[in-house]
């Protein structure tokens, strides 16, 4: 079993080696890079806030507890807070972070639920969401069988990620 | 996503008000612009971490290098792309920069992989089979390094905040593995 807090700092050194060997403007480069993400609040604060306002309603009005609470009879195995995550992952990626974080907040983020929503969370994207805007880009509206195979993918992404989890973590 | 969105809020209210959780609500109301905020800002700044760390990768040629191993394999799995070059290119970016999550990134580079194929596409306003195949390389495809997800465990304190990597690569790799399989079995027609 490898230890996995070096999977980062290995990473790191690797590129930064690579980029010396180059002799690659590194700094500069890196600045960049920092400037180009701060970009990226513009683009994640809208839609998450939207998002994370809809979930937080449906937690606190005691609704989420009641949809989960169907989903329990599935398997009990499977902490219950994970159902609006599986539900949400392949629909909209700022809806399913904003679970992810609902599930950090409210069960830890070590938990065994914790756990699970984070390898869901990395194990697919958003499916709907990237055939909608690849296909309209270009106008096309018959889609053929993209959105079932999407979807079937996704399907073995979170169900090997329950799996896994349940193995490893619990 | 306009009327889902509409629906969780008005069902999530008209509940509460039978509910009796009104003051409960009453506080998401007031304070969920700032709770936000206040998490998705050290959020951009830890991605932002990253992104300079893979600018710099980039930039060393490590990404162009990646791009060089997947080439064979995508010549074999987009037949119909085979003669240009540009356009597999664009294909080959975009499936490497969306595995080191640099998702942002990866999307101008996948539209222009799409204007490339459109031009292939005997049908305008048909997905040709290639996009069909582009497009689940892209949903399911694998995701090596997953940036947001591990500045977001960093920011909620995790002890592990690495230890779902592993796992979370394994996932992906079979998703995709399923994914092409699917697309190859469905969509033969050679």
């Amino acid at each position: 079993m490898i230890d996995s807090t070096l999977i980062l700092p290995a990473l790191v050194l690797l590129i930064f080696i690579i980029a010396l060997c180059k002799r690659v403007p590194a700094y500069s480069v890196f600045l960049t890079g920092v400037k180009d993400g701060m970009g990226l609040f513009l683009d994640i604060y809208p839609a998450l806030l939207a998002m994370m306002c809809a979930i937080s309603l449906l937690r606190e009005s005691g609704l989420m507890d009641i949809i989960s609470g169907l989903f329990q009879y599935i398997s009990t195995a499977i902490p219950s807070q994970i159902w609006p995550m599986v539900l949400f992952r392949p629909i909209s990626g700022s809806a399913s972070l904003a679970v992810l974080i609902d599930i950090f907040k409210t069960c830890g983020v070590d938990s065994l639920a914790g756990m699970m929503a984070s390898i869901i969370q990395g194990s697919t994207d958003t499916t709907v969401y990237v055939i909608t805007l690849y296909f309209s880009s270009v106008g096309i509206k018959k889609i053929g069988n993209s959105l079932s195979i999407g979807l079937i993918a996704d399907i073995a992404g979170i169900g090997m990620a329950i799996f896994l989890t349940l193995l490893i973590f619990a | 996503m306009n009327i889902l969105w509409l629906i969780m809020i008005c069902a999530s209210l008209i509940f509460a008000f039978f509910n009796g959780r009104v003051d409960v609500i009453n506080q998401v109301c007031l304070n969920i612009g700032k709770d936000t905020f206040d998490f998705v800002l050290p959020l951009v700044c830890t991605v932002c971490f990253w992104n300079g760390v893979l600018y710099v990768a980039r930039e060393a040629g490590m990404i162009a290098a990646l791009e060089k191993v997947f080439h064979p394999f995508l010549k074999w799995l987009l037949p119909d792309l085979k003669e240009d070059e540009e356009t597999l290119g664009y294909v080959a970016t975009n499936i490497t920069v969306n595995m080191f999550g640099l998702g942002s990134a990866a999307t101008p580079v996948g539209l222009k992989a799409m204007e490339g194929m459109q031009r292939h596409n005997p049908k305008k306003d048909t997905a040709s089979r290639s996009m069909v195949t582009f497009l689940v390389l892209n949903t399911a495809g694998v995701t090596l390094l997953p940036t947001t997800l591990i500045a977001l465990r960093s920011e909620f304190h995790s002890l592990q905040v690495t230890d779902f990597m592993p796992w979370a690569v394994l996932c992906t790799m079979f998703a995709s593995l399923v994914g092409i399989a699917v697309d190859r079995w469905w969509n033969h027609r050679d």
